[in-house]
């Protein structure tokens, strides 16, 4: 069930709820749009290669409308108790908390790496970067400073430490991905458009990954090391951790360095530090991952042949732009 | 300025054409004398381009790290010769020099972070690349999270000055006072681990045992000495903080440095000898700039540059050694004098000047920063002298061990050094000598 238009059409249905949810003038019509997000998400797991795919879309579905249904009831309690715009209450608490549930972020994180490893990799890509949309920007509409804090503190360090563990690949970004979502929530709360660009630029950077990973069809780390990749895959890969990782001099590094700027304008000392540390052990597994692009010459098995399925010069393409934008930006700006 | 900058990046391509791998080193051996030949003024800042500018320090260390990176690619002769990756290793080189020729002459403090961070990953890829055991995982994992766990405070410190003050050109900062103990600790934490100081020392002989030569020649030659300078920088706006506190490094660096002169007696590897002994003449460094007076950063300049030259050298010669005998062990690279005679004499010129004998630069950095550490506490006599003392016994030792005595019965037969090898020695050792006889070039700062 590959490649079919079944799929596009639950696709085409995606985005459009997505876009409703966030551009929606009354609480309802958000609370809409997440539920049509949730039920075109479904049909796009089902996949009859993979065992886990019906795990997976029940154990997404009894979350995510679990979030829902909770998301729900606190906008009518909001309606019917709440007539002031005070935003520390505990209603803005619970509405924090279900659209939390919704993205993976922890502390209600425990389904996302679970259904990753039932999702392939276009699926996960999607997960990823386009379902945190429409949570993200509703939760900028309403939040509740001091709880979302205290969040963004456990994400970073349910992501950084939960990765240390884990073989599959699609775990670990699940778990870098609960760590950005850390750094993206910190970026929501200044502004919306620092959240973008740190989105877009996360979304670039997890796209290359993942299509490298798809195209090289790998799911554990123990694949990385059996096949024979060429010398620039490998540079690829290799530049696309670190820049993920956040180290200079790769593109990865620009939006860290934005929001460490706006934490340390609004004095969120004990903060930076706590974004710092993670950060450290997040490029230690990273590191993991990519150990077999800085040898050059190790144990490669000659019966392994690596079949490319589609050419790469987009890659190739992006990974150029990743090392030398952020040293061209440097030159214009400063 | 920027012509220099252009120069580097247009030898990128260069690097992957076929047979170029001479003709890059030759064009950066050109570059270091059109470099030779800018306008050096003293007191000021000077060939002020749009982002760049140049110093005494920033010019003399710009001069070692284009020389280096051209005695690097001397030096490599063998991965061109068995043909293993030598492109990339010429791009890895370009690629790590342009990244710290923008260290040393950025004017914004954030795009020096900027930098310096950047050329730690070329670092790393020599090193895991083209390193020889297996053990180099780990030594370029060390590296790398040392050198990121104190450099991550100093990225939060130095947006922290762009919040206060405004401005982050390197030259405006000596007009404020950001007198905060946190801010102190978070700025140069960075640069006393790149240093090393004696505490957070362990990457660097681990690093330096696995690098291949290569890569031991810019870890030693340069990469401590971006912790000297951005010490440099930095402590201008800081100075009643480090009135009060500068003691605390001070004492560290000058006790660590006599345990690590002691513990190079104890060593079996020949590049782990010369990666202790570095430990021990970057502690004199940072003992020279903390104090704080003149003859200080005068000491400690003079020593960045005159240990730059020799360290390197000395892994030069140590992988001399090595490509014939496949070993780094004392045990069985003793009694080379009966079969490299002329060896012996550069091993003897380069070690002599490691001990800080005249009439080398390595003498007069260390007779400044002996003056000027006395002149502080009368104290710091003892540990001068013991830390001298044994910089002089580590290098005889060496030498006396490397060079006298029975040959291990073991060996094969080899040729006795090429004329390459001779030259990138004698390039080494001549700088070293003879910039001795004139010092105002290094020494005059106003």
């Amino acid at each position: 069930m590959n490649n079919n238009s079944n799929k596009m059409f639950f696709l085409f249905i995606l985005f459009f709820s997505t876009l409703i949810s966030i551009s929606s003038n009354s609480w309802f019509g958000c609370w809409i749009g997440l539920e049509i997000n949730l039920l075109s998400f479904i049909p796009l797991i089902s996949n009859s290669k993979n065992l886990l795919s019906v795990e997976t879309s029940l154990k997404y579905f009894l979350t995510q409308s679990l979030a829902s249904i909770n998301f729900l009831f606190m906008i009518l309690i909001k309606f019917s108790l709440l007539k002031n715009f005070n935003m520390n209450n505990i209603i803005s608490i619970m509405m924090n908390s279900s659209l939390l549930m919704k993205m993976g972020s922890a502390p209600f994180h425990f389904w996302f790496p679970n259904i990753v490893e039932g999702l392939s990799w276009m699926n996960n890509f999607m997960l990823m970067t386009w379902q945190k949309i429409s949570p993200m920007i509703l939760l900028s509409y309403y939040f509740n400073k001091n709880f979302l804090i205290f969040m963004i503190i456990m994400n970073l360090i349910i992501g950084s430490l939960g990765g240390l563990n884990q073989t599959s690949l699609r775990k670990l970004l699940a778990f870098s991905s609960i760590n950005n979502l850390g750094w993206m929530i910190f970026s929501i709360m200044i502004s919306e458009n620092l959240w973008l660009f740190y989105f877009l630029i996360y979304s670039m950077m997890i796209s290359m990954m993942i299509s490298l990973f798809f195209l090289m069809n790998m799911y554990f780390m123990n694949q990385l090391f059996i096949n024979n990749m060429n010398f620039f895959i490998k540079l690829n890969l290799l530049i696309n951790f670190l820049s993920l990782g956040g180290l200079p001099p790769f593109m990865g590094f620009m939006p860290k360095w934005i929001i460490i700027n706006f934490l340390l304008i609004n004095k969120f000392y004990f903060l930076i530090f706590i974004f710092m540390m993670t950060s450290l052990i997040i490029i230690y597994y990273y590191i993991r991952i990519i150990y077999s692009s800085f040898m050059f010459n190790y144990f490669k098995m000659k019966w392994v042949n690596l079949l490319m399925k589609n050419n790469m010069s987009l890659i190739n393409l992006s990974s150029f732009i990743s090392i030398s934008s952020m040293i061209l930006s440097t030159f214009i700006f400063m | 300025m920027m012509k220099f900058l252009f120069m580097m990046i247009f030898m990128i391509p260069l690097c992957f054409m076929k047979n170029m791998f001479w003709l890059v080193q030759m064009m950066l051996f050109f570059m270091m004398f059109l470099f030779m030949n800018l306008n050096l003024n003293i007191m000021c800042f000077f060939n002020m381009s749009y982002m760049f500018y140049c110093d005494i320090i920033s010019f003399g260390l710009i001069l070692l790290s284009i020389w280096i990176c051209s005695l690097m690619i001397m030096a490599s002769e063998s991965l061109f010769k068995l043909n293993f990756y030598f492109n990339f290793f010429l791009f890895n080189v370009i690629f790590l020099l342009i990244m710290l020729y923008l260290t040393f002459s950025v004017l914004n403090l954030l795009l020096f972070y900027f930098f310096f961070e950047a050329s730690l990953i070329p670092t790393l890829l020599l090193i895991i690349g083209w390193g020889y055991q297996p053990e180099r995982i780990q030594a370029g994992m060390y590296l790398l999270f040392y050198t990121l766990f104190g450099s991550l405070p100093l990225l939060m410190g130095i947006i922290y000055i762009f919040n206060d003050l405004n401005t982050m050109t390197i030259y405006f900062l000596k007009f404020f006072n950001m007198n905060m103990y946190l801010l102190y600790i978070s700025m140069i934490f960075a640069f006393l681990v790149k240093m090393p100081m004696y505490f957070v020392h362990l990457w660097l002989p681990k690093a330096h045992v696995e690098a291949p030569v290569s890569g031991s020649m810019i870890l030693a030659g340069i990469m401590l000495k971006l912790g000297g300078y951005g010490l440099l920088r930095v402590m201008i706006f800081l100075q009643e903080v480090n009135l009060k506190l500068n003691y605390i490094w001070i004492i560290i660096s000058l006790v660590g440095g006599l345990f690590i002169s002691m513990k190079c007696f104890c060593q079996v590897d020949m590049k782990s000898l010369i990666a202790y002994s570095s430990v021990a003449h970057m502690s004199m460094v940072i003992g020279g700039i903390m104090v704080m007076n003149y003859w200080g950063f005068i000491g400690s300049y003079i020593l960045m540059i005159s240990h730059g030259l020799c360290s390197s050298g000395m892994f030069c010669l140590a992988n001399i050694n090595y490509e014939r005998l496949h070993s780094r062990s004392l045990y069985i690279n003793s009694g080379m004098m009966n079969f490299m005679p002329s060896m012996s004499l550069w091993w003897f010129l380069l070690l002599s000047s490691n001990m800080a004998a005249p009439p080398s630069l390595n003498l007069l950095g260390e007779i400044s920063l002996i003056n000027s550490l006395v002149s502080w506490s009368n104290i710091s006599m003892i540990l001068l002298m013991m830390i001298s003392f044994f910089s002089a016994g580590y290098s005889l030792y060496l030498y006396s061990y490397i060079q006298h005595g029975k040959y291990f019965q073991g060996l094969y037969s080899f040729y006795v050094g090429s004329s390459r090898e001779y030259l990138l020695l004698f390039l080494h050792w001549f700088p070293l000598n003879m910039m001795i006889l004139k010092v105002d070039f290094i020494s005059i700062w106003f």
